[in-house]
């Protein structure tokens, strides 16, 4: 069985990681209480994050995440929601070591060419307004 | 390898979402090192109950005419945008269906903020915590301090509406966009302290605390990312602000004067402001 780490960028099972993971993939969330205590997260900011996790009716487990997907994956291909979070780019380097890594992107919110001009945020939103005004089921 | 896992797998009370006080408990049992005086929790709860009200109230129409005021129809969907409970594609297919692309696009453009922001922190992930630019307001940066003092942190600072707007950060884990543009102002360019030490502050409370549109907010601001610093006069806030903020004179002195006598007060090294 394969397993699909949702972490604190992608809390949801909408996520198109799911269908790329498969119907009998088992989406798990790890709560790592030093990655919080590193962030200094406030105890509201934790409670937030846990009744997210709570809301998927998925299993929580405690601890690192590098430790514990290696172990519940057992050479299993792992898949994820990219992200651009350091620490979590940092989990998926330490798995990639021993196990098979999949990241998938999200559905995009508009598309907008790489080589998009970010100098100045109205430059952007002319290329994004193209396709950010038309609802999804019209751009597929 | 042992399977050790199934140890450090979390035993669940079913009914815990509905006891909060239980919930709280158990966060706290799987946060040994949180600070035992962190008793605060936000009225904004976690899951997508919560975030599809907001959604349900959503008004993409009025949303234009009235973002900026600090008690009107902005969408308080930011906490779940920012862990990807709900997505800007849903949030956007969903204001299409209420309003027509025109009167719509004013929401929109703000979720393509988000976008934006992401954007930049993905080409240019240095920009997170270093200062893109130098500060356009005639100091350097070693000229700020590097920590937040203490009445900051603890929404002391004696002028009333900058301590409303702190408290409210720091009882719900929210604020709105404009309240959040005056005190990084207040903090930055008042009390001379780097942004980064209030960018960290609103990302240990902010339940949307996310590091590409908080920090990146704050050096528009701070004018490390922007071509000019920002900020604002008492008569902005009252103009925006609603009964609920104390914008009386009295209580609020240091904030109070024309736009050029403010600059001057803020930038004396820069050219006076006509
Ligand atoms: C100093 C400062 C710090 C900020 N820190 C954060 C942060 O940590 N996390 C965060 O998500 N936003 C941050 N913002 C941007 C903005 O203030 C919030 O996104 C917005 O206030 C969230 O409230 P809302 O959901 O009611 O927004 P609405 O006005 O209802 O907007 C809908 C959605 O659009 C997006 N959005 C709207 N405005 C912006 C914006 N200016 N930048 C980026 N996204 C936007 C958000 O996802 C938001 O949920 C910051 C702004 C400033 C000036």
């Amino acid at each position: 069985m394969s397993f699909v780490w949702i972490h604190e960028d992608a809390m949801s099972l909408d996520h198109p990681v799911m269908e790329a993971a498969g119907l009998d993939a088992q989406p798990v969330f790890i709560w790592d209480s030093q990655h919080h205590d590193a962030e200094a997260y406030a105890l509201k900011r934790r409670v937030f994050i846990f009744e997210c996790a709570l809301d998927l009716d998925i299993p929580i487990y405690c601890g690192a995440p590098q430790i514990i997907l290696s172990d519940l994956a057992d050479r299993q291909t792992i898949f994820t929601a990219a992200s651009l979070d350091p620490y979590i780019n940092g989990v998926i380097a330490d798995l990639r070591q021993t196990h098979a890594v999949v990241t998938v992107d999200r559905h995009p919110f508009a598309s907008i060419p790489d080589d998009a001009d970010t100098r100045r945020f109205f430059r952007f939103w002319n290329y994004a307004k193209k396709t950010a005004l038309i609802p999804s089921e019209e751009t597929i | 390898m042992t399977k050790t896992t199934h140890l450090a797998r979390l035993r669940i009370d079913p009914n815990i979402l509905s006891n909060r006080a239980d919930l709280i408990t158990q966060v706290r049992a799987i946060s040994p090192n949180l600070d035992a005086m962190d008793t605060v929790v936000s009225s904004i709860q976690g899951g997508m109950d919560e975030a599809q009200q907001r959604l349900a109230r959503l008004d993409p129409s009025a949303y234009g005419k009235s973002r900026n005021h600090l008690d009107r129809a902005v969408t308080g969907l930011s906490p779940f945008v920012r862990h990807g409970a709900m997505s800007t594609r849903l949030i956007r297919d969903r204001a299409l269906e209420l309003a027509e692309p025109k009167p719509a696009e004013k929401f929109i453009q703000q979720l393509a903020w988000r976008e934006y922001w992401q954007r930049i922190y993905n080409q240019f992930p240095d920009y997170i915590w270093h200062d893109v630019e130098p500060y356009k307001t005639g100091f350097r940066a070693s000229d700020y301090s590097d920590d937040l003092p203490d009445d900051i942190l603890t929404a002391q600072t004696g002028v009333a509406c900058i301590d409303q707007f702190l408290t409210e950060l720091l009882e719900t884990g929210y604020m709105h966009n404009h309240a959040r543009l005056y005190v990084a102002a207040y903090v930055c360019h008042w009390r001379r302290v780097k942004w980064q030490a209030g960018a960290r502050f609103f990302l240990a409370h902010l339940l949307d605390g996310d590091p590409a549109s908080n920090n990146l907010s704050w050096q528009w601001v701070a004018s490390t990312f922007s071509h000019k610093p920002y900020f604002f006069n008492l008569e902005n806030i009252e103009k925006f602000s609603g009964e609920a903020t104390d914008t009386r004179f009295k209580t609020n002195k240091v904030l109070a004067g024309t736009y050029e006598d403010i600059y001057a007060r803020l930038f004396p090294n820069l050219e006076p402001q006509s």
